[in-house]
C-alpha cells in the first residue's frame, strides 16, 4: 500500500499556509485515496474521482492491480478518466472483454478486493444514500452498481468532496449498506458477504471506522489542517465525531500523482469545477459543431490517449 | 397462495412471467424467417406496440440504440414500460417526451455536473408533473396540486444493476426469479415492493428475490449481423446476451450487415444466435450520440449541447422538436448531425479501438 505519512515539523508555517491552497479538492481526494490499494489487488472502479484515484494507484503504487468496471472490462491499461463503466478506453488493451451480470457474479463470489464509491448521505455506520433527498424533494442518482458493490465487494473507499451536508445521523433513504446499526454481526446477519466500508477520502481529512464499534472517526488530516480546522470539520458533523488519538498527517499529492491526473483527464473534466469552463464546455458555447470544432476536441483526446498508451505498455 | 404481507400477495408484477414450449413457439413467429431484414420504422411499428414494454441493449452513453428511442418518440408511442441498468440521455427523451407510464431503473446521472443538472427531465416531472407526473412508490412523488386530473403519474421503481440484470436473467432461465445477495438490509426492498427476502431453503439465510423480466421488446445495437439475425458484439457486452434471451422479440440494430459466411469466421462473437432475433436494421451511426466500440466514439459535444438546452423545460421541446420531429429517419437525423462529424468520431475511436476486418 502506498501511504504516505508526514508530520507537520516537516513544513514551516509559511510553507503550510502556501500548501492549503495549492491543491482542488479532487486532486487531495484521489491523490490520497489512491494509496489505499495494495499492489495486485483486483479494485472496482467507477466514474470520475473514483476512478482517477484507480489509475494513480495502478501507474504509482500498483502496477500489478487490476481494474474492473461493471460494464464488462476487465484489467484494461487505463487510458483515459472514465465517464461510465462502459467507456471505450476502458475497452482498450484489457485482459477481458465480459458481460455486467458476470462482473457482478464475480463480485459476489468474492474476487473483487476494493472498490472506490461517492456518496450524498452518509452516517456515523457508513451506511450510504445515493438515491433520494426527501427535503427538499430531490431524485439522485440511484444505486446503480453501488448497492452490489457495497453488499459484496472486500471492502470500499468512499471518495467524496466534503460537504457538511453529506454527514447525518438518520439517512433520507439507505441505499448502500454499511455497518448498519453498528452491532458487531450486524451485515453477517443480513447475510452479506462484503467487508463494507473501509475509510471516507476526503479534502478534510480521512475517515475510519472503528474495528470493534464501527463508527466514524477522523483518522488522518492534512498538514494544513490546524486545532480550528479539526474543530470545523468535528462542528460539521451531528454526532460526537471521535479523532484519532495518534491523528496521521496525510502528506500532500506527489508530483508523479498529479501527473497521472493530468494524463488521464486531459479535457479537466474532474478537476475544472463548471462543466462550461472546460475545453468542451467553451465549444459548446460557441456555437461550432462543424468539423472543425470535432478537430479541435478530438485531435486534443487522441494525443492524450496516444501519451497514455505510451506510458502505460 | 394470497398474504396480506408487506410484498403485496397478489400485486401484479410488471413483466414477470414463464411460458411452456408452445406458448414461446406462438410469440416467436418472426424468429424462424430466413430474412429478417427491415427499416427501423417497419421494425418499431410491427414490435412496440402502445402499453408494451421494453428494453435496450448496451450501457449508459455506449451502444444504445439512441436512433430507436428518437424512433419511438417520433412514431408518439404511448403507455410504455421501459426498463434499464444505467440509463442516460436515451432515459431522458423517454422521460421528458412522455411516452413511458413505468420506469425500472438503477441509475440515471441527475445530480448537478458541473454547475448543470444532469438529465432535468425526472426533476421537471417530480416539481412540476411536466409532461408527466411522478410516483415513486413511497418515497417521492409530485405533489398533488402539480397534477393535472387527465394524467396518469409515471411509476419509477428503483434497483440495482446487478438486480435488473438478474431479471432478465431469470426471464432468460424461464423462471419466476433470481436470488442474489445485494440490498440486503437497505431501502431498496423496503420500498420496492417487488423484491422478497427469504431464508433459502439450504441454509437458511436471507436472500434478496427480483422476479424475472421478460419485455416485449428488446432492441439490441451491434457491430455486425447477418440477415438471419447472427448478432455480433465486441467490447463489454453488458446485458445483452440475457436480455436478447428474455424478450418476446428481438431487434438487432447494426452498423454492418454481413453475409452468413462472415458470421461462420468469428462464431465465438455471436452474442446472439438467429433464433433469438425477430429483425434486423441495418443502421450506421445508430448510436449516436452514444459511441460503439470498434467503430465510434461517444459524442461528447453533442451530449453536452442537449445537456444545456434541456436545461429548460422550452429547450427540452425544442430539441425534441428539431432533432426528433424535425428528422423524418435516422437519416435525416444523421444528415443535421453532419456526416464528416460522425466521421470524425468513428476516426477518433480507430486510434483506441477496432473490430477485425
Amino acid at each position: 500500500m502506498g501511504h504516505l505519512y508526514t508530520t507537520r515539523e516537516n513544513y514551516t508555517a509559511e510553507q503550510l499556509k502556501e500548501m492549503k491552497g495549492k491543491y482542488l479538492p479532487t486532486e487531495l481526494i484521489c491523490c490520497t485515496a489512491s494509496r489505499e490499494i495494495e499492489d495486485g489487488e483486483i479494485m472496482f472502479v467507477g466514474i470520475g474521482i473514483s476512478d482517477l484515484a484507480g489509475a494513480i494507484a495502478k501507474l504509482v503504487y500498483a502496477p500489478n492491480s487490476l481494474m474492473v468496471a461493471e460494464a464488462g472490462y476487465i484489467g484494461f491499461a487505463g487510458i483515459s478518466t472514465m465517464f461510465s463503466p462502459a467507456d471505450d478506453w476502458g475497452a482498450t488493451m484489457a485482459m477481458c472483454h465480459q458481460g455486467l451480470p458476470e462482473t457482478f457474479i464475480d463480485q459476489q463470489a468474492g474476487l473483487i478486493d476494493v472498490a472506490y464509491l461517492g456518496f450524498a448521505q452518509i452516517d456515523m455506520f457508513g451506511n450510504v444514500n445515493v438515491s433520494y433527498i426527501t427535503g427538499p424533494k430531490i431524485r439522485m442518482n440511484g444505486s446503480g452498481g453501488g448497492g452490489d458493490i457495497a453488499s459484496s465487494a472486500g471492502r470500499i473507499v468512499y471518495t467524496v468532496e466534503f460537504n457538511a451536508r453529506s454527514y447525518v445521523k438518520k439517512l433520507d433513504y439507505m441505499t448502500e449498506p454499511g455497518f448498519f446499526d453498528g452491532s458487531p454481526d450486524a451485515r453477517n446477519k443480513q447475510n452479506l458477504v462484503g467487508g463494507g466500508p473501509s475509510c471516507v477520502v476526503t479534502n478534510r481529512g480521512v475517515f475510519r471506522f472503528d474495528v470493534e464499534t464501527h463508527e466514524m472517526y477522523l483518522a488522518e488530516v492534512f498538514p494544513w489542517q490546524d486545532k480550528a480546522d479539526i474543530e470545523e470539520v468535528r462542528k460539521a458533523f451531528p454526532w460526537n465525531l471521535k479523532v484519532a488519538r495518534e491523528l496521521k498527517i496525510i502528506a500532500p499529492p506527489t508530483e508523479r500523482e498529479l501527473w497521472v491526473m493530468r494524463l488521464m483527464d486531459p479535457l479537466g473534466l474532474w478537476t475544472v469545477a463548471r462543466v462550461l469552463d472546460t475545453t468542451l464546455g467553451k465549444l459548446v458555447l460557441s456555437g461550432k459543431h462543424d468539423i472543425e470544432a470535432y478537430n479541435a476536441l478530438e485531435e486534443g483526446r487522441e494525443a492524450a490517449w496516444r501519451k497514455a498508451l505510451e506510458i502505460v505498455t | 397462495m394470497s398474504h396480506d404481507d408487506d410484498n403485496g400477495g397478489e400485486m401484479e408484477i410488471e413483466g414477470l412471467e414463464t411460458v411452456d414450449y408452445e406458448e414461446r413457439q406462438k410469440e416467436s413467429g418472426h424468429k424462424k424467417r430466413l430474412n429478417k431484414v427491415m427499416t427501423e420504422k417497419e421494425a418499431v411499428a410491427t414490435f412496440l406496440h402502445d402499453g408494451d414494454s421494453f428494453a435496450i441493449g448496451g450501457f449508459f452513453q455506449w451502444r444504445q440504440p439512441m436512433s430507436i428511442v428518437r424512433e419511438i418518440i417520433r412514431q408518439r408511442k404511448t403507455h410504455l414500460s421501459f426498463i434499464d441498468e444505467s440509463g442516460f440521455f436515451g432515459m431522458e427523451l423517454l422521460v421528458g417526451s412522455g411516452v413511458l407510464d413505468r420506469l425500472d431503473l438503477a441509475y440515471f446521472p441527475i445530480r448537478q455536473v458541473g454547475g448543470l443538472t444532469g438529465l432535468p427531465s425526472v426533476d421537471r416531472c417530480l416539481k412540476e408533473g411536466d409532461p408527466r407526473p411522478i410516483d415513486i412508490g413511497g418515497v417521492l412523488k409530485t405533489p398533488e396540486n402539480k397534477i393535472r386530473s387527465d394524467q396518469l403519474p409515471l411509476k419509477i421503481v428503483d434497483w440495482t444493476n446487478f438486480e435488473v440484470a438478474l431479471r432478465f436473467m431469470a426471464g432468460a432461465l424461464n423462471v419466476p426469479f433470481m436470488p442474489c445477495r445485494s440490498s440486503l438490509g437497505t431501502d431498496i426492498p423496503k420500498y420496492n415492493k417487488e423484491i422478497k427476502i427469504m431464508d433459502d431453503p439450504y441454509e437458511n439465510k436471507p436472500l434478496l428475490l427480483v422476479p424475472a423480466y421478460r419485455p416485449d421488446v428488446v432492441f439490441i445495437s451491434v457491430q455486425r449481423a447477418d440477415r438471419r439475425g447472427n448478432g455480433q458484439v465486441w467490447g463489454f457486452r453488458g446485458t445483452d446476451y440475457w436480455k436478447a434471451r428474455a424478450a418476446k422479440h428481438v431487434v438487432l440494430i447494426t452498423e454492418e450487415l454481413v453475409p452468413i459466411e462472415k458470421t461462420y469466421e468469428n462464431p465465438g462473437m455471436t452474442v446472439i444466435p438467429a433464433y433469438c432475433t425477430d429483425a434486423v436494421v441495418l443502421l450506421p451511426y445508430n448510436c449516436h450520440p452514444s459511441g460503439v466500440y470498434g467503430w465510434y466514439i461517444w459524442d461528447m459535444l453533442c451530449d453536452l449541447r442537449m445537456l444545456v438546452a434541456c436545461q429548460t423545460k422550452e429547450g427540452f421541446s425544442q430539441w425534441l422538436d428539431e432533432w426528433i420531429y424535425g428528422c423524418e429517419d435516422h437519416s435525416a437525423y444523421c444528415d443535421k448531425v453532419g456526416w464528416e462529424n460522425l466521421d470524425r468520431l468513428a476516426k477518433a475511436e480507430h486510434v483506441i479501438n477496432r473490430i477485425p476486418a
